[in-house]
């Protein structure tokens, strides 16, 4: 029995993210025949090193989406992270301890929500967008405004180095994405999210401790979101308090495009990763073609609503 | 005569389940026709058909002799259909005047604006013979639902409906608003209008009604002229001699496992006690909005409780939470599977697993095969269908999806099953199996709590009955004393 019907639903799944892909091979191929430049080895690296940062929050992202949840803070989440990290470092706290706190710090923010959310059973669009004024301001007060600058060279060095020619960023990424890929898939906080996102009552009489699970999520998204602003400020030498502006559109834009379902209860770690992956070949391609960039602002806007189009006609008779 | 509605040889299916077997229905102009049937017997299917919510599958509409196409509610209103739910479809912020005109707002000036005056003016002349108290400029919020129901007649009329189904109207009336109502409808039936009347309430549908139309698991039974047939002869077509008959085996032993002791919250449970011994089977019965599954929601610790205590093994469970109620032993079933009980998604594998998530993982990690393993074993000794426990949950039929819900409690190692209304929305096939599963987990020593308002099903299963009125246990009932005659005088509130 097991046999024949276990690859069904599997590849039910597959099917999803097979598609993503498609998607994401149609835009290299447009984009090839465009520019020759396109497709060397050292602008392909360059895209993932671009994605890899919107990749860590929308991984989070991702988690908090299926769990039913929404993130808006995540900008000024990392902004916040980033100007506390970075200011350790210039006062000379040695660069590991400065990256745990900061991380301590995004993960704060994600208790703060999730407590709100769960305790408080306020809306989370509402939390967040609350958290997203309330965290930048933090940001913004702490640092006065300007800038942070003097990250010390260590720690530029490590996140502009690359392990067997790979972009640290990216592969940090990569682990990250596996961890996710892990909890989502392979355990029990992973399918307590889709639980909780698909049907919270449901899951809530079946025993599922639904408040930790939210709370986790919104716990690992503040998490993921400090560990960007790690990569930002290594890879800049500086910290802005205004950094990560608009940051939560991009990783809602690639969850979505990548299948995760805004009403919560399903998304998929592989999809996300090729839709970040989406949006930043996109952008690469259009400004190796020298596109204004508000036409690349225009492209996505595209890319984005064909995306779901696609996903209601294909899956349209789930809906309801 | 032409009869002024005609429905025939409706089909209808929902994905592997079909409800509606080539069911006739035909109403006289001016004439009040019962639909009667149990639970599930395709009442409301039929009615959601009549207007336009959802598309028969095969059959033929006729009214005044003239076939129509319904496709949606709009083309039914056009066909001077309305339909009066059991809970009333109105916006309970806007007035009574503006619930009247939703949707077919009276406008001025150039049709840009609503004409407020002229909508009120309108309901209240519609309302003037209905029920002369009603103040349309009051919102709908602030009107006693018996109210609430005439002003949907009356909506009814304002769109010039010939034919008007009321499903349960009287669920939550007293009997002197019963009285009123009656007289509404006489007024309908001497403008001429048809009226479709479902109930469960026996002695209603005789006073009310001229003929009746006894549907049976979606299948048509007959048509009944209504002073001239006795209700026993009513009845026993309704419910079928089967399962009217089905033989009741009872497993209780002596241990107390579970007590409830004064559990009260709000008005909707008040001062509940109960205890269930091992292997028993402890049916509650009631009127619907007696208290029944709010009481079974307090046990399963789902709602919280005002006063009281519940306890397992002779102990008290502290604290509310649903996650110590399932460690003690308890399980709940709820009545809405879709909305309660899945997670629809998700494989059958995973719908098992959420309470025993802990006994599936090691170190962590969900070990996969030994949880499809595990819910293979389970789903064939409850005999799903198919046997394919990844696939989603949401794929399979009703009767199929509460086998994994019990199994999802096996798993757990629940020795406490609470099945709220266990076989709606459960194909007659299904039914039997459920109830057989339920004797065989008495027979193997768990103890069951279930609300129905299924009265054959609660005679079939119960080794002792409660029945709830008004938020309080009115009554129990011992062997011997378990008849539908019984359970009724004590279900019905005195006038």
């Amino acid at each position: 029995m097991t046999a024949p019907t276990r690859p069904a639903f599997l590849s039910r799944i597959r099917f999803r993210d097979a598609g993503t892909l498609l998607g994401l091979v149609l835009i290299g191929v447009v984009f090839s025949a465009l520019t020759p430049v396109f497709l060397t080895t050292p602008n392909l690296m360059n895209i993932l090193q671009q994605s890899a940062i919107n990749a860590c929050i929308a991984l989070g992202m991702t988690l908090v989406i299926i769990s039913g949840g929404i993130d808006l803070s995540v900008g000024p989440v990392a902004a916040l992270s980033a100007v506390l990290g970075a200011a350790m470092m210039v006062a000379g706290v040695p660069a590991p301890l400065s990256v745990m706190v900061a991380l301590a710090v995004g993960m704060a923010c994600g208790l703060f929500n999730g407590v709100l959310i769960t305790w408080g059973g306020l809306q989370p669009f509402i939390v967040t967008l609350g958290g997203l004024s309330l965290f930048r301001a933090f940001a913004l007060i702490y640092t006065g405004g300007t800038p942070i600058f003097g990250i010390p060279d260590g720690f530029r060095a490590f996140t502009n180095g690359t392990v067997l020619g790979v972009p640290n960023p990216v592969v940090i990424v990569i682990v990250l994405a596996l961890a996710a890929w892990i909890i989502l898939n392979r355990t029990p906080l992973g399918e307590y999210m889709m639980a909780v996102g698909g049907n919270e009552e449901a899951a809530r009489i079946s025993g599922v401790p639904v408040r930790l699970t939210k709370l986790a999520a919104y716990m690992i998204s503040g998490l993921m979101a400090s560990v960007a602003a790690m990569i930002l400020i290594g890879r800049l030498g500086a910290a802005e308090p205004t950094l990560g502006t608009l940051w939560e559109l991009d990783a809602i834009a690639a969850a979505a495009i990548g299948g995760a379902s805004l009403m919560g209860g399903r998304g998929s770690i592989m999809g996300t990763l090729i839709g970040c992956v989406i949006l930043g070949a996109l952008r690469n391609g259009l400004t190796l073609m020298n596109v204004q960039a508000f036409y690349q602002l225009l492209a996505t806007g595209i890319i984005i609503i064909v995306a779901m189009l696609i996903d209601r006609a294909t899956s349209g008779k789930q809906g309801g | 005569m032409t009869p002024r509605l005609v429905l025939s040889q409706i089909d209808k299916s929902f994905g592997p389940l079909q409800v509606l077997h080539g069911v006739t229905l035909t109403v006289g102009a001016g004439e009040v026709h019962g639909l009667l049937g149990e639970n599930g017997a395709g009442k409301s299917t039929l009615l959601n058909i009549l207007s336009g919510v959802f598309r028969a599958d095969a059959g033929r509409v006729e009214i005044d002799g003239q076939a129509r196409t319904i496709t949606s509610p709009r083309d039914a209103s056009d066909a001077g259909i309305a339909m009066i739910h059991q809970e009333l479809q109105q916006v309970p912020e806007l007035t009574v005047a503006q619930n009247m005109f939703l949707g077919a707002s009276l406008r001025h000036l150039g049709g840009l604006f609503v004409d407020r005056a002229a909508q009120e003016a309108e309901a209240r002349r519609l309302l003037a013979p209905l029920d002369p108290l009603i103040d349309v400029t009051a919102p709908i919020r602030t009107l006693r639902v018996a109210q609430r129901q005439i002003v949907e007649i009356a909506k009814a009329l304002r769109a010039r409906a010939r034919i008007i189904a009321m499903d349960e109207p009287t669920s939550s009336l007293t009997p002197k608003e019963f009285d009123r109502l009656v007289e509404v409808i006489r007024g309908l039936q001497a403008q001429g209008v048809s009226v479709i009347y479902v109930s469960h309430k026996m002695d209603e549908v005789y006073r009310v009604c001229q003929s009746a139309t006894i549907l049976r698991d979606g299948r048509l039974i007959g048509r009944v002229e209504l002073p001239q047939t006795p209700v026993a002869t009513v009845i026993e077509r309704m419910v079928g001699r089967e399962l009217a008959h089905g033989v009741h085996h009872g497993f209780a032993r002596e241990r107390v496992v579970l007590e409830a002791r004064g559990l009260t919250r709000g008005r909707a449970v008040v001062d509940a006690s109960l205890s269930l011994r091992e292997g028993e089977v402890l049916c509650i019965a009631g009127l619907v909005g007696s208290g029944r599954t709010e009481l079974l929601r307090l046990i399963a610790g789902v709602d919280a409780a005002d006063a009281g205590e519940v306890l397992v093994d002779g102990k008290v469970i502290a604290g509310g939470d649903p996650r110590r109620r399932i460690r003690a032993g308890l399980g709940l079933l709820p009545e809405e599977r879709k909305r309660d009980g899945i997670i629809r998604h998700r494989p059958v594998t995973t719908n098992i697993a959420l309470p025993a998530m802990r006994r599936f993982s090691r170190f962590g990690i969900i070990r996969r095969a030994a949880l499809t393993a595990r819910s293979e074993e389970l789903m064939r000794d409850v005999q799903l269908r198919p046997l394919d426990v990844a696939r989603p949950i949401g794929s399979f039929s009703g009767g199929n999806q509460q086998k994994a819900i019990i199994g999802r409690w096996l798993a757990a190692d629940t020795r406490i099953f609470l099945f709220d209304e266990p076989t709606r929305g459960i194909d007659v096939g299904a039914k039997a199996e459920i109830y057989a599963l339920i004797e065989r987990l008495a027979k193997e020593g768990r103890s069951i709590l279930v609300v129905s308002s299924e009265l054959p099903e609660v005679i079939r299963l119960a080794d002792r009955v409660l029945v709830m009125r008004e938020g309080r246990i009115a009554a129990e009932l011992g062997p011997g004393e378990i008849t539908e005659e019984n359970i009724a005088r004590h279900a019905i509130p005195a006038a």
